[in-house]
């Protein structure tokens, strides 16, 4: 079997942006994780369970595409 | 920032990746605690059981007082450096990502201990005396504890 590609990417620097410059702490609280965790999932480190997934759409007020895509051809 | 502090992050971030310095979570500090603290006592005691078992010491209860002390020690810093983290940092709950590395680190290197059980139930059917059991199976928990901890700061750090 062909091994899985593609990854996961988000929009959050430019949502934390575009709410008043949103500090990753900030986020991070109102989510329920660590900093590192949000600094994590910016950066394209950790892909996160469905339902943090859904708790930052939910900060932002935005669909869950909006905040994350598939990218099907990435590494 | 304090010395103690900034040591964690050169540990962390720069050690292991090279990328620029990010500060590094209270799980993730734990972990690091663990790992110097099982590889030092734990370390030290394989030192000294192994100079026992050089010198023909086969007697288990013989290497009764260097465990206890092996333990002490890795209470002591298990017990002082998440004292020092603490004091140097705010101490935050685990969330959903420690406790997925966790898990993924512990079900990549759950072989060694199983190896070590099979191997030391092998080494009691061939008859090998217990305390070269006893070693088997401690010195397979301590490589598979190393691994784990290891493992847990590459997740932490290149990602999952």
């Amino acid at each position: 079997m062909e091994p899985a590609r593609g990854s996961v990417k988000n929009r959050i620097r430019q949502l934390r942006f575009e709410h008043g410059e949103m500090t990753q702490q900030e986020l991070a609280e109102r989510i329920g994780v660590s900093r590192q965790t949000v600094n994590a999932i910016e950066g394209g480190k950790y892909a996160p369970s469905l339902e943090v997934a859904f708790r930052i759409a939910l900060v932002f007020t935005v669909p869950l595409e909006t905040v994350f895509q598939f990218d099907p051809d990435a590494k | 920032m304090t010395v103690v502090s900034r040591i964690f992050d050169i540990m962390s971030s720069r050690a292991v990746t090279g990328e620029a310095r990010l500060s590094t979570s209270f799980a993730e500090k734990s972990v690091w605690i663990q790992l110097i603290g099982v590889a030092v006592a734990l370390g030290l005691y394989f030192v000294v059981a192994g100079w026992m078992l050089a010198r023909g010491i086969t007697i288990l209860p013989a290497f009764a007082g260097v465990f206890v002390v092996a333990v002490v020690l890795l209470v002591t810093i298990l017990v002082g450096g998440h004292l020092v983290a603490a004091l140097v940092g705010r101490p935050e709950p685990t969330d959903v990502r420690d406790r997925e590395i966790e898990g993924r680190a512990e079900s990549r290197t759950g072989w060694i201990l199983a190896t070590g059980v099979i191997g030391a139930i092998g080494a009691l059917v061939v008859a090998v005396e217990p305390v070269w059991v006893a070693h088997l199976l401690l010195l397979s928990l301590y490589l598979a504890e190393l691994a784990r901890l290891a493992l847990q700061l590459v997740y932490y750090r290149r990602g999952m």
